[in-house]
């Protein structure tokens, strides 16, 4: 049935800045306009959603809920984000308490610009002011018991933003196409012509802090998401000892982990979750905790060292 | 990827938690993409040339379109609305001349009559193979008012085949003008019934075949009031049966080119109904995509009709069970040619065109039946229109 031609198929690229990081938008369509219109729909979807998660903002509706639910009356929150919240406690409950929305002090305690390590009598203070359980959360209540507490949504709503992004397109009567938002990908479709998206991981800085990351590994998708957590992006070196900017809300200090994980799952919420809380829980109990899980993954050890069910994936 | 396996107690708890979020929040997303459009239509019937008595006032009609798309909800709203000006003169009946040619009658030039139409459709999870949609539209105009309503439902059979069903069902009231003065029916009322299926199919990367079957069925008052018939020495009203079922199949081919950027759109149809009208069309358009937001369309289209068992120009004096003489139910062909421009920019499109129109007699597939139809008419039609997409 093949004529041998290929399919009058344009490919439509957005590339923006959001969430902080580049992100692009990849369709497929015979129709330029109705591809553009489903990329400018995406783009919007993902403003919105930094706009009013952003936690670098003090004028968006996170900002507002933070100065809420300090109050004695607790704050009262939209449906979206009440399904964040619930979400966002069915990972702290998955993760052991690692996950933890509220370590917003701890992080900026940690604040890689500082170039310092923070001192024990900081780190107790900042930690009286975290931890999911001193907050009451009753949907769609909200309510902190202990003043000064922040919270960050940083580790769902990326993800989160990919899979509606990608919806948006659906939406738009877009089949063919991938959303990747700083390196968290959302499926809209398989390529037109029906073959899977290659997707490369970056690679970690291994033993070297100065080695440039690249793509190392490619991982095809067909649908669903994929995601990735690493502190290759970010860490601090202080005296010659690497910080990682994972920090254990529990015991404030930062953990040593893998250099990045990578997990494939049915949507990039549940593939970035998977990768986060891999990562949170370290080496050893989030190897054999992504291994009980079952969806694919990929962990890059500090040493470059890789393992998972995608290793056998071929490299680039 | 599969969850079908049994899930870990962990990712049970990670789906069912992501699952609540998966949920659409449609209100949250209700700054979606919408679309406007206006568009204006002139359509202008050839002056008549043959023999004929009275007015020779062409036929024009005038119509501005609005039109609406947004989104409401999950699903996607469309609102057309139609504001139509007609005036002219048209075929009214026909009288035997000398050695039996016809002679056609045109009727005065009618004032200008308004038409009105409101249509809206809602269709659920848009754009994809398994969408609803429901419409209904009403028409208003001094004689005739027509309610509609339909649905129609596509869903997956495979990865290369969708199946489409639907039905719709019309209500109209006919209360012609200048009844009694013209002795026309005062009062009278039709019912249309649709039901159609249809089967689409990706052949390759391509292309694709869609073919579908179409049953209308009509009853009620089916005649045209304003019509007459020479039967023998007398001037009596069009009169045709209280019934009519149609059958149609249609299919319809479509290919993409990759070099250069176009599309070719084959369509046929084919219609036979219970009064003996067969009918043939024939549909070949090209849209060919240029740089900078230009198209163009060009297409051609063929069009053969047999006539109404019942169907003269003019009878000779007698019972008769059925009379009409309008040409609309005769033998004849049509050929058309269209033009089609449209050009975007940025969020704006600006679209014209222009469709030639003539039909005769002569380009008949058909023969065997040598009934003359005079009152065969050509027209030009052309329209102007401008869209605008927004958020």
């Amino acid at each position: 049935m093949n004529s041998g031609q290929r399919a009058n198929v344009d490919t439509h690229r957005l590339r923006f800045n959001a969430m902080g990081c580049p992100c692009e938008i990849t369709l497929e369509h015979t129709d330029e306009l109705c591809a553009q219109r489903a990329a400018l729909a995406a783009r919007a979807e993902v403003e919105r959603l930094d706009a009013k998660y952003s936690h670098y903002r003090d004028d968006n509706l996170l900002a507002e809920i933070i100065v809420a639910a300090a109050s004695a009356d607790g704050a009262s929150v939209d449906d979206e984000t009440a399904d964040l919240l619930d979400f966002a406690a069915a990972l702290h409950a998955q993760s052991g308490g690692r996950f933890d929305i509220t370590a917003g002090a701890l992080t900026k305690l940690w604040d890689l610009q500082a170039g310092r390590v923070p001192a024990d009598a900081e780190v107790a203070a900042a930690l009286a002011r975290t931890g999911w359980q001193r907050v009451r959360w009753n949907r769609p209540q909200l309510h902190f018991s202990t003043p000064g507490m922040r919270l960050d949504l940083g580790g769902v709503v990326k993800e989160y933003a990919a899979d509606r992004a990608a919806q948006r397109c659906r939406d738009q009567g877009v089949a063919h196409g991938v959303v990747d938002l700083g390196g968290d990908l959302a499926v809209v479709g398989k390529h037109a012509d029906g073959t899977a998206w290659r997707a490369g991981i970056k690679a970690a800085r291994a033993h070297d802090p100065h080695e440039t990351p690249g793509a190392f590994a490619s991982i095809e998708l067909s649908h669903g998401g994929l995601a990735t957590s690493g502190d290759y992006e970010r860490a601090m070196i202080v005296d010659g000892r690497r910080y990682s900017h994972i920090i254990d809300p529990r015991s404030g200090q930062p953990l040593e982990s893998f250099a990045s994980v990578s997990v494939l799952g049915e949507s990039c919420l549940v593939a970035g979750a998977a990768s986060t809380i891999g990562m949170l829980l370290g080496p050893r109990e989030g190897y054999a905790w992504l291994q009980q899980l079952g969806l694919p993954f990929l962990c890059v050890g500090a040493d470059g060292a890789i393992s998972g069910t995608l290793a056998a994936a071929d490299r680039t | 990827m599969s969850t079908q396996r049994s899930l870990s107690p962990s990712l049970a708890a990670l789906l069912g938690a992501a699952a609540a979020l998966g949920q659409a929040h449609a209100q949250s997303a209700a700054e979606s993409d919408s679309h406007v459009g206006y568009r204006f239509n002139e359509y202008g019937e050839d002056s008549f040339h043959g023999d004929a008595i009275g007015s020779r006032e062409r036929y024009e009609v005038y119509s501005q379109q609005f039109q609406l798309d947004t989104r409401v909800g999950s699903g996607a709203l469309d609102v057309n609305a139609t504001h139509e000006v007609m005036s002219g003169s048209s075929p009214w009946y026909v009288i035997p001349g000398p050695d039996n040619r016809p002679i056609q009658v045109l009727s005065g030039a009618t004032i200008k009559e308004h038409r009105n139409e409101l249509r809206a459709a809602y269709t659920l999870a848009p754009g994809t193979s398994s969408s609803t949609t429901f419409s209904a539209s009403y028409s208003n105009e001094r004689d005739y008012r027509a309610t509609a309503v339909g649905a129609e439902h596509s869903f997956p059979l495979s990865n290369s085949l969708t199946l489409g069903a639907g039905g719709s069902f019309s209500h109209d009231i006919i209360e012609p003008t200048d009844a009694e003065l013209y002795q026309r029916v005062l009062h009278e009322e039709k019912n249309t019934a649709s039901v159609f299926g249809s089967l689409a199919w990706v052949l390759d990367k391509a292309s694709v075949l869609q073919a579908g079957v179409q049953l209308n069925h009509e009853n009620g008052y089916l005649s045209d009031p304003y019509k007459l018939v020479s039967v023998g020495s007398d001037i009596l009203p069009d009169h045709r049966p209280g019934e009519r079922t149609e059958a149609a199949l249609l299919v319809r081919y479509r290919h993409a080119f990759d070099r250069p950027a176009a599309a070719l759109h084959l369509d046929y149809r084919y219609a036979q109904d219970s009064w003996g009208v067969v009918a043939h069309t024939f549909d070949a358009a090209w849209y060919q995509r240029f740089g900078a937001g230009w198209q163009l369309v060009p297409g051609v289209r063929y069009y053969t009709q047999q006539a109404a068992r019942f169907y003269a120009p003019f009878y000779a004096g007698g019972e008769h069970d059925f009379q009409s003489s309008d040409f609309r139910l005769g033998t004849f062909g049509a050929f058309s040619a269209s033009l089609n421009l449209r050009k975007r920019i940025a969020r704006w499109e600006i679209s014209a065109g222009i469709e030639r129109y003539h039909a005769s007699a002569d380009y008949a597939a058909f023969r065997g039946s040598d009934s003359a139809v005079p009152g065969v008419l050509s027209y030009t039609r052309g329209f102007i229109g401008v869209d605008y997409n927004f958020n």
